[in-house]
């Protein structure tokens, strides 16, 4: 959960006798537990109540069998993908917030909430007042395509949500890939430095959308290579048809070299941790540099 | 021309909720009116409907409602649905179920449904008095999809994965018949091979009492004698809802697939009476030239038509429309088919009642009898002369007519053909 602010409470309007029986009855399937904390928060406007208000409210308007998933995953889990939330479902799920939290949610806000996290830092935001987070730039297979060097078949990211430091990217296993034919026969695994090659895809793609120098140079893509990763672990085996979640943090960064931590998670399940993943680069325009 | 057979049934209706039921009660003339109290308010008049049972579908809410555990739906697709779409979705598993069909045989670019209900007043009352409380943007987001009169299609093309053709009609009362003729079009000129016929419609408040203002509705007090079409005594017609699948099927996938029949349809036809917005023409003249264009499109003569299902609701007006344009198409020829209406026994269902009439007539033939003409004291006087049976009799009809009229003069007239 975001919680930039020391925000603790915010105001509330008080709720008449008939809008406490009309919230009553909206959510009269959400457990006890999260009703007593909307009718708290509706009280007190205490934000400390918000997350766990969050979970309740989208837990209502999930199949029981992957409620248990939602509530043992990290805040990347998608709603959509992992939680198979049609856009139906999506709006349901708004109309119950809104109502629980006395906020107005419009369109273009509910098109950028893809996972648990986007909707907790939004909804804390909302309910604070504050300005919405600014979520990182969205970009499909297309804009990844046109900015990094690699190509299928050895692209292995779907889309990509680039932040400052950071990016979040996404690779679904299809099961056509090449290389799980003999990896292994008869028993498709991803192999892991297949997936150590997606962080690392993950990582170029960072930094040539986000990095520039002193002179306003860009990170020239062809010029980026591998040179290092340290302590890797593989904690799951990733088949197809799984989606790999992929992060990479910017820990250190001076030219010619760049440092990254990565992780893969798959359903908020971790599948693999890379603590610093290096690579070389150059700017653009800077001939023999490296 | 591809000749078209009938191959599944399936019911949700005042009568019984599965074809034995229904039979049992057809065949012994047991009726499905009860005092229903959602109707019993000061300012209404009217008491007696003929509800739908073992469904509790009175909260707005669908995962409030209980229904029979046969059935296990879904939180993600009963949240579209309106009760009668949860009647429809019964009944169309029932005749799948009854017609042998596999997944594979439903969903398929040869498969099509074409559906008949007025939507649901009482959803959409309800949603735009939310609206109005709680404004616009705090609509529930499926209101419209399971409240309007398409919603039968909206939700059973989704669930079924229906890929051939699919549109709903709204000709009120005569709906469900010109979606039998449409779709036994479909059959006959090879467009699909096979179609699945749904009727249904909400049995509420919402649904009953509007038909109060035009007097169109029985107000006896009493179940057993409140529907008594062609009775001299009629007051009016006693509400009911449901739903009923007839499932219609070209030969060669009858062969194909190896299942028996109900029988045969022959033909339809349908004319309007261009007179008035609700009232039948005095002389039945549209559902004369529906009757006589079925019979042509049938190839058949009049006395070969052994009984006619009637439209006769028990309306004083509509009855006696009807009974005078049978008179006129029947009886020049001194061909004397046995009428009666099955409304006594199961009420009127609106868009349903065409194909639930239909099923009807097709079950009763495969068993050998023809239903009676339930709870008639007093003949009514313009039926005199007419073979308008009081008691079921064991017979096999050969050729069934069965016929429907709606609002604004929409008449429809179906064939069948025992086989």
């Amino acid at each position: 959960m975001n919680s930039g602010t020391e925000i603790d409470t915010v105001a509330v309007n008080p709720l008449t006798l008939e809008e406490r029986a009309d919230l009553e009855e909206s959510l009269k399937r959400c457990s006890e537990e999260t009703r007593n904390a909307v009718f708290e928060f509706r009280e007190t406007g205490r934000v400390g109540l918000l997350p766990g208000i969050v979970i309740g409210l989208i837990e209502r308007f999930l199949e029981p069998e992957v409620r248990p998933q939602l509530r043992s995953s990290d805040d990347s889990i998608r709603l959509v993908d992992d939680l198979r939330i049609d856009s139906l479902t999506m709006m349901e799920i708004v109309v119950l917030v809104e109502e629980a939290l006395d906020i107005s949610i419009d369109n273009q806000e509910l098109r950028d909430l893809r996972t648990l996290d986007d909707v907790s830092c939004f909804i804390d935001a909302k309910t604070k007042g504050l300005p919405l987070p600014q979520r990182g730039r969205l970009f499909g297979i297309e804009a990844i395509g046109a900015a990094v060097p690699h190509r299928p078949p050895f692209l292995f990211l779907n889309e990509a949500r680039v932040e400052k430091d950071t990016a979040i990217g996404t690779y679904t296993i299809t099961g056509e890939e090449d290389f799980l034919g003999g990896h292994f026969p008869g028993n498709p695994i991803m192999p892991a430095s297949i997936m150590l090659e997606a962080l690392g895809q993950l990582a170029v793609f960072h930094l040539v959308t986000t990095q520039k120098n002193g002179t306003g140079s860009v990170v020239d893509s062809s010029k980026v290579l591998f040179t290092s990763v340290e302590a890797v672990r593989c904690q799951r085996i990733c088949l197809p048809g799984e989606t790999l979640t992929l992060r990479i943090k910017l820990k250190h960064m001076r030219h010619p070299l760049a440092m990254f931590e990565g992780k893969i998670t798959v359903n908020g399940e971790s599948a693999a941790w890379a603590e610093e993943i290096s690579l070389t680069f150059d700017w653009v325009g800077v001939p023999g540099a490296h | 021309m591809a000749r078209v057979f009938i191959t599944g049934l399936g019911y949700i209706c005042s009568i019984g909720n599965d074809q034995e039921t229904v039979v049992h009660n057809l065949r012994n003339l047991k009726h499905g009116m009860a005092l229903f109290p959602p109707v019993n308010v000061p300012d209404s008049p009217v008491r007696v409907v003929a509800p739908v049972r073992e469904f509790e579908v009175d909260s707005l809410d669908q995962e409030d409602w209980t229904y029979p555990a046969r059935y296990k739906i879904r939180r993600q697709t009963i949240r579209s649905f309106s009760p009668h779409v949860l009647y429809a979705y019964c009944s169309l598993l029932q005749a799948i179920e009854n017609a042998e069909l596999k997944e594979v045989d439903i969903s398929n670019k040869e498969t099509g449904i074409y559906t008949a209900s007025g939507g649901s007043i009482r959803f959409i009352y309800h949603h735009l008095r939310r609206m109005e409380k709680r404004g616009v943007m705090r609509c529930n987001p499926l209101n419209i999809i399971s409240s309007i009169a398409g919603t039968l299609s909206f939700n059973l093309v989704s669930h079924f994965k229906i890929q051939g053709a699919s549109t709903g009609f709204a000709s009120a009362c005569a709906s469900s018949g010109h979606a039998m003729g449409f779709a036994y079009d479909e059959i006959q000129r090879g467009r699909q091979k096979r179609m699945f016929v749904v009727g249904a419609e909400d049995c509420n408040f919402e649904s009953v009492v509007p038909f109060c203002g035009m007097r169109a509705l029985s107000l006896s007090l009493v179940p057993d004698r409140a529907s008594r079409p062609f009775d001299q005594t009629r007051d009016g017609f006693v509400s009911s809802g449901g739903a009923v699948t007839v499932v219609l099927e070209s030969e060669e996938e009858v062969e194909r697939r190896g299942v028996p029949v109900y029988g045969e349809m022959v033909g339809w036809g349908q004319a309007s009476d261009g007179h008035n917005v609700a009232i039948s023409h005095p002389e039945g003249r549209g559902l004369e030239s529906a009757m006589l264009r079925a019979l042509g499109d049938a190839g058949i003569q009049p006395a070969q038509v052994e009984y006619i299902n009637a439209h006769a609701p028990s309306t004083p007006i509509g009855d006696r429309s009807e009974v005078q344009a049978i008179r006129r198409v029947f009886n020049p020829g001194e061909t004397r088919p046995m009428i009666s209406s099955t409304k006594a026994l199961t009420g009127h269902g609106l868009s349903l009642s065409s194909v639930l009439e239909a099923a009807l007539c097709l079950s009763a033939q495969r068993q050998g009898f023809v239903p009676g003409s339930a709870h008639i004291q007093q003949l009514m006087s313009e039926a005199e002369g007419l073979n308008i049976i009081r008691q079921t009799v064991n017979a096999t009809p050969t050729y069934i007519l069965s016929n429907s009229s709606g609002f604004g003069g929409a008449n429809t007239s179906l064939v069948f053909r025992h086989v």
